[in-house]
């Protein structure tokens, strides 16, 4: 009996022997965009995402934000709704800090974006360490699960840590120029938090560990040229943890590598990760997937591979069924790799070419790959 | 004379305290803040970006390159007037209407800044007109975008049909960037040039403004 497209993603993942070229794709920017401004294809209007990947003929990858509800003890939180902006202010007995958020259908995923986040200077960290320190994290799967109902054996639902500790603290406490400055200028202050948040990032693995995820992410959007200088020395030691544990608990870890990687290559062995999900390959970064799959032989499986540039309309169908056929030759005999894009269907991209890549798969995706 | 290597040195070590404190001395030793700027700042930053270029050094090396300068010359301000400040060049820069991500048009500003570019910085969700607006009140060398998502990198080529409209395409240099923006791309809406990165950002404005 022939393996259902979730047996072949786990099995990739799990470098194990699959039949076929597992597709995963990911189009929620591109649904969520068309489904905000009414301009979903006629066809498709009122569908689900699995629903359209499915008449494409593709495999399904969903993506889930957490399995958890965050709360603060010892602190009022207030929230301030001003669309498209909502400010939170975390008033805790060592001082107040604020952010805020700008939600908007402009962008395709929905995200809400930090406008401003809650590190402003030097004072603000006893606030955020008792925030770090009084930060209780509560199972919340119902959404998760219905999820995952919905894709069934057609694919797999991707759950999120939201990011490794250091990631967490550059991205969503500081932003990256205050958080280099202030790395620079109190270290020991921000290694103090990084100790914090670490334990606010292992009640999230603790939680993961006891749900039905199979491969939760660990960290990503990274960028060589930010995060080399610090990869090795806050990243690496903590990933290794963190897989350790998960791998304890039956599961395995992706990151979601969508940035340039170059420098980042070789270091990405040391973590252990076991999928490295999101690839995007030349030309939207430098590294092709014949230079990564050199590099990584097959200690991680790749998830991904086609740009979301190339299933726009500036390239030809020819052209992008050429690249994918040329994907397929750097990759074969093809174990331990997922075919997606890198990272997402945009905007403007052609839903039609998702179902030519599942096509393409189908066609010449029989492993091992013989192109 | 001052010797100028320790604040070279300085910016390229990313030191903001000693870059500081060096102006300070170089003032007291009677420098021209035209020749602190040139020969201590500029030709530090010149040196770091060189380092970013080739691989050396990493976004937070020319951010603290950046902060460096850019404390020191809060501190050279007062002893000269904008007119006679030594630039590079003159840079509007902003993040296109609909887009407000703005970490790379920041990271980016802070270089040009350090490398010695007078930048006008506009902010982010910026609307055409407001660019072409900018660009005939500040009359720049340069007129950079941001853009992070395949949503609004269009509009970049709205910007410069506009400016086209308005008759000020053929004054000002007009390059772009951001995560999903290629040399392809850049070259197909008609831009001047594209930045992969802060770095590079720097060497084509130079490049641009012919310094």
């Amino acid at each position: 009996m022939a393996m259902t497209e979730k047996q072949r993603i786990l099995a990739a993942a799990r470098r194990q022997p699959v039949d076929k070229l597992p597709v995963g794709a990911r189009i929620d920017v591109w649904y969520n965009y068309h489904a905000g401004h009414d301009t979903l294809p006629e066809k498709y209007k009122g569908w689900s995402i699995p629903d359209i990947l499915r008449d494409q003929g593709a495999g399904i990858q969903l993506r889930h934000g957490t399995i958890w509800r965050t709360e603060y003890r010892d602190t009022e939180v207030a929230i301030h709704e001003d669309p498209p902006f909502t400010t939170t202010e975390y008033r805790t007995p060592k001082g107040t800090v604020r952010m805020k958020t700008m939600f908007t259908p402009q962008e395709g995923p929905w995200v809400p974006y930090e406008v401003e986040l809650p590190f402003k200077s030097v004072d603000d960290y006893p606030a955020i360490e008792h925030l770090l320190e009084n930060t209780v994290l509560v199972p919340y799967l119902d959404e998760y699960l219905r999820k995952v109902e919905m894709v069934g054996e057609d694919g797999l639902v991707l759950v999120t840590v939201s990011y490794s500790p250091m990631q967490e603290i550059m991205r969503t406490i500081m932003g990256y120029e205050r958080f280099f400055f202030e790395l620079n200028d109190h270290p020991s202050k921000v290694e103090h938090l990084y100790e914090l948040m670490k334990e606010v990032v292992r009640q999230k693995l603790n939680i993961l560990a006891e749900s039905p995820v199979e491969i939760p992410e660990v960290c990503g959007n990274w960028s060589d040229d930010i995060h080399t200088p610090v990869f090795r020395k806050y990243f690496v030691p903590w990933f290794q943890e963190a897989v350790e544990f998960l791998h304890s608990k039956g599961k395995l870890a992706h990151a979601h590598i969508d940035g340039e990687m170059k420098r980042l290559i070789p270091m990405f062995l040391e973590t252990e990760i076991d999928v490295a999900e999101a690839w995007s390959p030349a030309p939207m970064t430098s590294v092709t997937t014949a230079e990564l799959r050199k590099a990584w032989g097959d200690k991680v499986t790749i998830w991904g591979g086609v740009p979301a540039m190339l299933f726009e309309p500036q390239y030809s169908d020819e052209e992008f069924d050429d690249y994918v056929k040329n994907l397929l030759r750097e990759i074969a005999p093809g174990y331990n790799f997922i075919l997606g894009m890198g990272d997402n269907l945009a905007f403007d991209g052609k839903i039609e070419r998702v179902g030519r890549m599942a096509e393409l798969a189908d066609k010449y995706g029989r492993l091992p790959i013989k192109i | 004379m001052f010797n100028y290597s320790a604040l070279v040195q300085a910016v390229i070590e990313g030191n903001h305290i000693k870059s500081v404190e060096l102006v300070n001395e170089a003032l007291k030793d009677g420098a021209s803040p035209q020749n602190i700027v040139g020969s201590g700042l500029q030709a530090g930053m010149r040196i770091v970006g060189d380092k970013f270029s080739a691989g050396d050094f990493f976004v937070p090396e020319m951010l603290l390159a950046a902060r460096a300068v850019s404390r020191a010359m809060e501190v050279l301000q007062p002893h000269i007037s904008a007119a006679d400040m030594p630039t590079l060049g003159r840079v509007v820069i902003g993040t296109v209407f609909g887009d407000i991500h703005d970490t790379g048009k920041n990271i980016v500003t802070m270089f040009l800044r350090g490398a010695g570019f007078e930048v006008f910085d506009l902010g982010i969700n910026i609307p055409t007109d407001s660019f072409v607006g900018a660009v005939k009140e500040y009359n720049p060398d340069i007129l950079g975008m941001s853009a992070l998502i395949t949503t609004t990198m269009h509009t970049m080529s709205d910007v410069i049909k506009a400016l086209e409209a308005a008759e000020l395409r053929s004054k000002v240099k007009v390059i772009v960037g951001g995560a999903p923006v290629t040399q392809h791309f850049a070259a197909h809406i008609g831009a001047d040039g594209y930045g992969a990165d802060g770095g590079s950002a720097i060497k084509l404005c130079r490049n641009l403004v012919g310094k």
